[in-house]
């Protein structure tokens, strides 16, 4: 089995040195009127292509735009959407991050692309292969709320993200996407939820053309639904081991009909695991896997991270995979 | 109210005694002097001749509005997590990461064992304390807030971190008793976000406060309070301080339906709103508390610290605090 390295979603877009403070400085400077449009398309391409360049130097077999020109991963997508109006902060999850609350107001449509051009520019850019991320329908659903009663039903929020999103998959594929992860975080927050989240994931699945498709569930235990994630229509399912102690016995025991992406690295703390650890749990959970290939990845997006200590962490995927391999042989 | 607590500490308070959440913002004076510190402009002696101007400052401004419980407004403070990893040994300055749109801080590092070796907050305390008669809080961060929002490389896990933290900080509370401190508050606003971690929470204020000679305020805000209520009631303080207005007073409802046993420190103005509320707003707060809540228990405060805010702001918010209470007292 071959053991690729992945980014996970996000890296920093600050740095402490001058070079790493551009974008910032620019998003400040066009808030106040003094750079233009262009300018802060020109920083925010200049970032990317660094996020870029500190994946591969890092020895990442496959990166991602580092979602650098997000604002957050939910208004950065349902901002585009129309019947959608963009409030205020809420946390986001149990990090220290804060995204701002879409309201839907009326029918959700997609009238634009909300991240090809995204993907097409870090795919231009990019030495290696580009994975798409897109905040699953569920999650925009779940952290959105209604102008009324009608619009605010969790059913009718989720189908028309759910629309939108298909359609958003359907022209990355289009466009050349070859891998795109689905991030679903809500649903290890709601677990009963299974059957309805179900019926969003099948659209997507159905518009992925050749396109692998993925879901990423972070910041929750997945173990006590590991069975039921098994099921779905997707090729890859990501997993944030960094929750659940039980989860790597039940990965070793029960198998995995689909590709896994193994989130062992804690993608929220500096600490650097200790890649013995690492490597045996790893060994312990692949050897009961059929699939050609695994991810390796950190628990989650990199951006909860200092961007010298995320770069740190990207490395340490190259160090256990090594010690993997060398405890192989 | 648990004025038999209060009593024993020598303390006298009138009903719906007032209060502020900690915080209070930075003068205009303030913020040049600490922007011309950080340029090595000026000294530290000069930044803190500064900080106590804005302290006296903020001391006299409660008096003036009749305040019962004063605070020292925090002048000497950035953020409430670094400036304690700056104060305690072990911690190192992470860089910069994103809070939120264009907004970053400098999250810290649990880098080693952590070590208390001096007092913190104390000369601040004492002297604000000696600028008034009235009491002033010891003012502190909580150890489960100080892991919540560091990194942590030192620790096997949150919880060893967490407790570390509390042993610590347990220190720190025993300096301030020993100037004289009477009433401390332990912030806590990290508490709510993950519910499972609520033991953690109580463990780690038990193992801070457990036997020492003071009243216990704990502030926590920004979160899914319905998850951890009643059980929040087990941290082992004397009074809540909540923000209850931002929430559309929404925690009365829980109170409803498991009762409130403690002291609580009810936020009747909300602090993220640059709008003062008029009297009867605040006033029609005070009442919905006092339908659910016994007169005795609650102690009147904003929503939250008040350091976002312009020094008019505040002061009106706080002016509305003391008008509303002194008016509801009868």
């Amino acid at each position: 089995m071959e053991l690729v390295l992945s980014n996970h979603s996000s890296y920093p877009r600050i740095g402490d040195d001058p070079a790493g403070q551009r974008l910032r400085r620019t998003i400040a400077q066009r808030e106040k009127g003094e750079k233009t449009e262009a300018d802060l398309r020109a920083a925010e391409n200049q970032m990317t292509e660094r996020a870029l360049a500190e994946q591969v130097e890092a020895g990442l077999d496959v990166v991602t735009d580092g979602l650098i020109r997000w604002y957050d991963p939910v208004s950065h997508l349902a901002g585009k959407l129309s019947g959608i109006k963009i409030n205020g902060l809420l946390r986001f999850f149990d990090t220290n991050f804060y995204f701002r609350q879409p309201i839907v107001g009326g029918k959700i449509k997609r009238e634009k692309s909300l991240v090809v051009e995204e993907f097409l520019f870090a795919k231009a850019k990019s030495p290696r292969p580009v994975k798409t991320v897109l905040t699953g329908p569920y999650t925009l659903a779940r952290l959105s709320i209604g102008q009324n009663e009608e619009t605010g039903k969790l059913d009718a929020l989720l189908a028309g993200y759910t629309q939108a999103l298909a359609e958003e998959v359907a022209a990355l594929a289009a466009a050349g996407a070859t891998l795109i992860q689905v991030d679903e975080p809500a649903l290890l927050k709601h677990p009963e939820d299974f059957s309805l989240f179900e019926t969003s994931i099948k659209p997507l699945a159905a518009r992925k053309g050749s396109a692998r498709l993925g879901l990423a569930f972070y910041f929750g235990d997945a173990a006590r639904l590991y069975s039921k994630l098994q099921g779905l229509p997707v090729d890859i399912l990501g997993l944030d081991f960094t929750y659940s102690p039980s989860l790597p016995e039940i990965v070793r025991t029960e198998g995995s009909s689909k590709t896994l992406a193994f989130g062992l690295l804690d993608g929220r703390n500096t600490r650097l695991e200790d890649p013995n650890a690492l490597a045996r749990q790893l060994e312990r959970m692949l050897g009961g896997l059929k699939a050609e290939i695994a991810y390796l990845t950190p628990s989650s997006g990199l951006e909860y991270l200092p961007r010298d200590r995320a770069q740190l962490k990207l490395k340490h995927l190259t160090t256990v995979k090594k010690t993997l391999l060398g405890r192989a042989a | 109210m648990n004025r038999e607590k209060l009593q024993q500490l020598g303390i006298k308070l009138p009903v719906l005694p007032t209060t502020s959440v900690g915080s209070f913002p930075k003068p205009d004076y303030l913020m040049k002097a600490r922007s011309e510190f950080a340029k090595g402009k000026i000294t530290r002696q000069e930044l803190e001749e500064t900080e106590r101007k804005a302290t006296a400052f903020w001391i006299q401004k409660q008096e003036e509005l009749d305040v019962d419980v004063l605070v020292d407004g925090e002048m000497y403070r950035g953020d409430m997590v670094a400036y304690f990893s700056e104060h305690i040994k072990g911690f190192e300055q992470g860089g910069l990461v994103r809070s939120y749109g264009n907004r970053y801080y400098h999250k810290p590092i649990i880098a080693s064992e952590v070590h208390w070796e001096r007092p913190i907050t104390v000369e601040w305390w004492k002297y604000a304390q000696s600028l008034t008669k009235r009491p002033v809080k010891g003012m502190l961060t909580g150890p489960y807030t100080v892991m919540d929002w560091s990194f942590n490389e030192a620790y096997p896990d949150r919880k060893a971190a967490c407790f570390a933290l509390a042993l610590e900080i347990r220190k720190e509370v025993q300096a301030l008793v020993e100037a004289g401190a009477k009433i401390i508050q332990i912030d806590e606003p990290a508490v709510s976000v993950r519910p499972e971690e609520l033991p953690l929470a109580i463990e780690s204020m038990r193992l801070a406060t457990n036997g020492v000679p003071a009243y216990f305020i704990t502030h926590i805000c920004y979160g899914a309070f319905e998850f951890i209520y009643p059980e929040m009631l087990h941290i082992p303080v004397d009074n809540f301080d909540l923000e209850m207005s931002n929430s559309g007073l929404d925690m009365l409802e829980l109170f409803k339906k498991d009762p409130y046993t403690k002291d609580i420190s009810f936020g009747v103005v909300d602090v993220h709103n640059h709008r003062i509320e008029e009297g009867p707003v605040v006033q029609q707060r005070l009442q919905e508390a006092l339908k659910v809540l016994p007169k005795d228990c609650i102690w009147v405060d904003p929503d939250c610290g008040l350091k976002t805010r312009t020094v008019d702001e505040a002061i009106a918010k706080m002016k509305a605090v003391v008008q509303v209470a002194k008016a509801m007292r009868n």
